[in-house]
């Protein structure tokens, strides 16, 4: 976490140091300020020091040591959590279809939008409440 | 990732009504004129508010309270601050609707001309956003009463939708201050 904050702080300065590099050649070459290129660098400078901010507060809240500040890490130690995804799941197939009826409706016919729609909200709704009905019911 | 995505499907929205008001000054004068901002400004308001209703929702969320326990605000449960919201964002679509209707009957329809196209590419594709959030609030609340255990599967659905509810929000922020008050 220490690193990813300190690479936040040094693209601020670096972009720091290019919005004044390029406003000052700017002004160097044809007398006047490019506004476009000089606020957009310093904007990217300040998003920068948003981010590194907010990892700080992070690290100092909850001391964390990432895969990537550690030199004796191996790559499958940095695997994110990727979230919880059915291996089986039918619904996000149907759900497609629905949509895809949509979509075939909007361009031959409405009326087949309309099927789809409907299909589509039943399968929306299969597919939000699989992990919390029946046997998976908790 | 989703949005990310979102952030820039609406910057190329933003960046079509910024080439098209570039190119046709008189013409935004005139029909940006006709534009009711009392009206918006308070439907913007409400929009405004319900990302605060739906934080409290989220907070009750990850106390793990799906419901309320008296009619208390501070005992409410995710389900009541989370009614709460849609109605507001339903209020929000209605006046949207609303205002839809009495510009197209001055004049200002989606193929009339640059400005409308302009207008109701970007306010339609939010409109539609905010209802898609609204579906999204009905799942969740849902998912809140369909959980014997409200844990942290149901809560974490529900911190995500309010992050998409507040990203809307601000869009609509953006999208207010550009199209209403920018002259």
């Amino acid at each position: 976490m220490n690193a990813t904050a300190r690479l936040f702080w040094v693209l601020v300065v670096f972009n720091l140091v290019l919005a004044a590099v390029y406003s000052v050649w700017h002004w160097i070459d044809t007398g006047t300020i490019e506004w476009v290129g000089t606020i957009g660098l310093a904007l990217v400078a300040i998003l920068s020091a948003l981010i590194g901010f907010y990892v700080g507060r992070v690290l100092k809240s909850q001391p964390a040591v990432l895969a990537e500040d550690r030199l004796d890490a191996n790559i499958d130690d940095g695997d994110a959590e990727q979230g919880f995804f059915s291996p089986w799941s039918w619904w996000p197939v149907l759900l497609a279809g629905g949509a895809a009826l949509v979509f075939l409706g909007l361009a031959v016919g409405i009326w087949i939008a309309i099927i789809g729609g409907v299909l589509g909200l039943v399968f929306l709704v299969g597919w939000t409440y699989e992990y919390h009905r029946g046997y998976f019911g908790h | 990732m989703w949005l990310g995505s979102e952030v820039m499907f609406f910057a190329g929205l933003f960046a079509i009504y910024f080439t098209l008001r570039s190119t046709a000054p008189e013409l935004w004068a005139l029909q940006s004129s006709k534009l009711n901002i009392t009206f918006s400004g308070i439907n913007t308001g409400i929009l405004v508010a319900s990302s605060f209703t739906c934080q409290m929702g989220v907070f009750a969320a990850e106390r793990l309270q799906p419901k309320r326990t008296s009619w208390k605000l501070k005992e409410w449960g995710m389900a009541e601050w989370f009614f709460v919201t849609y109605v507001m964002g339903a209020i929000f679509v209605i006046g949207q609707i609303f205002e839809y209707a009495t510009l197209v009957s001055e004049g200002v329809g989606l193929s009339s001309d640059a400005y409308g196209s302009a207008f109701y590419l970007t306010t339609g594709f939010h409109g539609l956003h905010v209802t898609g959030g609204l579906i999204a609030f009905l799942l969740v609340i849902g998912r809140g009463y369909a959980a014997k255990n409200f844990g942290h599967k149901e809560a974490t659905s529900a911190i995500v939708v309010s992050y998409y509810w507040h990203f809307v929000d601000v869009v609509w922020v953006g999208l207010f201050a550009v199209i209403y008050l920018l002259k």
